[in-house]
């Protein structure tokens, strides 16, 4: 225990004993799995955009000589592996067309993940479902159930972007200054309002250029497996100079409405980040400066955490952990008052 | 109950007791709603009437029902689907399209058998299953058409491929499209030797 923390035997039993439940501490290996889980996606997506000209390939030639004269030696080096590797699990053509999509709607070994916004905008458009459709909106609702925003750090290929933009502020800000503005978060849940509302007037392909995640998936598969360059890009564009110009993961908090709507999903999450108040120093805030999403676990607060682990990182005395939520409430003299802000926004709730 | 009357408690402060949430809200419900301006910018001509991969549904219910998550052109072995730029408008955005002088569709059916929302629906590749793909029409240009100029080609009815029923041949192999069996494929389109093509796909399904 800190020296400077408060102690009450009580509440030590009750932490004592919600503390007995599964755990993460460290910090480092959230950050270093969650780069990886979207660095995964990315090379995915790409993946699926190749997967057409292996099919190509494979119902136009299906021979790794012909192959090589009509592409090139590294699209036959990528037509044979793919081949081997189908071929272990069966007939590698049909095996290859179980899987396709993008973010937005993806099929994995005949899977289909669905994206609760593309499910949300049909129903307002087209009122009607197909059964595969709708079962393919379990997985990420059960993650946000489980995890909250989880799907922000761990799966979103956009926020990977944002991420290494977040990077790039840090090194610079040696020498410039970059804002960290604050908005209200009612400007995403307006953005989710107004492009359903634009979905139903025109069409369903304005979310190509609202959500970073299928702007990014668009780009890809325009540019790998079409060659072509997508209108999507300038929306990426835009959003990194949002991200770049007026606070890190500006668009993540503020303007992406699937991360609200996730973060309203998951507000009562399963796991969700732990503090333990005694040892919680007072005089530190830097759990709440450090938060991509401008949480603040010092005050207890949960909504929209994306369980990145950069508040584990930070934390000085390791106070801070991703575990099964709290049941008990923390009588409210134990917890640390709220220290005065130096910068950044007060905190906000939803 | 209590889990719902405090959503509401909240759903009233959030909303009532918070101008700033209303002011944001609407600034980010009303941008969205310029987007539909990237229709005035300047462009080539607009070809509103795209083919589309068969088993499509009527073209306001398919433009309705797709999402554009492009899953039709990842399974297209034959790589002929396209997903619209804002070449065809912001309703067709991210939308499948097939260019049938770049490419025609093989009717191998693979991407009515993937679509998640039903805007393609199922088709088998048997001959009923092609018989019910009503994609577009052939159109001949008689002018531009090298049989009908008396030079013997038939390209075009070797590459379609309903021949016989679709397309019949006349003397110098002059092709003839029916319409009633035609499913609009575009294959002889692809394959006419004539530069432009000599005869066309034109998208003939109903509009709603």
């Amino acid at each position: 225990m800190h020296p400077y923390a408060s102690s009450d035997p009580g509440i030590l039993k009750q932490e004592h004993l919600v503390n007995a439940a599964l755990q993460i501490r460290s910090g480092r290996l959230l950050v270093f799995l969650s780069i990886l889980s979207r660095l995964t996606v990315v090379v995915l997506l790409c993946a699926l955009a190749l997967l057409t000209e292996y099919l190509n390939l494979k119902i136009a030639y299906n021979h790794p000589r012909l192959v090589e004269l009509s592409s090139g030696k590294a699209m036959r080096m990528f037509y044979e592996a793919a081949d081997t590797v189908f071929s272990k699990f069966g007939d590698p053509m049909q095996l290859a067309q179980t899987n396709g999509g993008m973010t937005w709607s993806i099929r994995l070994m005949g899977v289909p993940f669905t994206d609760p916004i593309a499910a949300l905008s049909v129903l307002a458009k087209d009122h009607r479902m197909k059964l595969g459709f709708a079962l393919g909106l379990t997985a990420p609702l059960a993650l946000a159930l489980l995890f909250g925003r989880a799907f922000c750090a761990y799966i979103c290929p956009a926020s990977l972007l944002f991420y290494f933009i977040s990077r790039i502020r840090r090194w610079l800000s040696r020498w410039f200054y970059f804002p960290e503005l604050s908005i209200h978060r009612g400007f995403s849940w307006g953005v989710l309002a107004g492009g359903i509302g634009v979905a139903v007037w025109t069409g369903h392909g304005i979310w190509t250029l609202i959500l970073p995640y299928f702007a990014v998936g668009q780009t890809v598969f325009h540019g790998i497996a079409m060659g072509t360059l997508s209108i999507a890009l300038g929306s990426i564009l835009l959003f990194a100079c949002l991200d770049f110009f007026f606070g890190r993961q500006f668009t993540c908090r503020y303007v992406c409405p699937t991360g609200r709507l996730l973060g309203f999903v998951g507000q009562k999450s399963l796991f969700s980040i732990r503090r333990n108040a005694q040892e919680c120093l007072t005089s530190c805030n830097s759990c709440a400066e450090v938060c991509p999403m401008k949480v603040s676990p010092k005050l207890d607060q949960s909504v929209d955490c994306s369980v990145c682990g950069e508040c584990l990182v930070i934390c000085p005395t390791q106070c801070l952990s991703i575990g099964i939520r709290k049941v008990v409430s923390i009588p409210s003299h134990v917890a640390s008052p709220i220290p005065e802000r130096i910068h950044g926004s007060p905190p906000q709730s939803l | 109950m209590s889990i719902f009357a405090e959503f509401l408690e909240k759903l009233r402060s959030t909303l009532i007791n918070r101008s700033a949430f209303l002011r944001t809200f609407l600034i980010g419900a009303v941008l969205p709603c310029f987007l539909p301006l990237l229709e005035r910018l300047p462009q080539g001509a607009r070809l509103r009437r795209f083919l589309r991969p068969p088993g499509a549904l009527a073209e306001k219910k398919f433009v309705d029902a797709c999402i554009g998550c492009g899953q039709c052109a990842n399974v297209c072995p034959n790589k002929c689907i396209s997903l619209c730029g804002l070449e065809g408008g912001i309703e067709n955005l991210a939308t499948p399209k097939i260019s049938a002088r770049a490419k025609g569709c093989i009717l191998c059916m693979a991407c009515t058998q993937v679509c998640p929302t039903g805007a393609l629906q199922k088709l088998e590749p048997t001959p009923e299953g092609i018989a019910a793909v009503k994609m577009g029409t052939a159109m001949v240009s008689e002018d531009v058409c090298y049989s009908f100029a008396g030079r013997t080609c038939g390209v075009c009815y070797r590459a379609c491929p309903l021949p016989g029923k679709a397309m019949t041949l006349g003397i110098f192999e002059q092709p003839h499209v029916h319409e009633e069996y035609c499913v609009g494929c575009g294959l002889c389109e692809q394959a006419c030797i004539h530069m432009p093509q000599a005869i066309r796909v034109f998208s003939n399904r109903s509009i709603s």
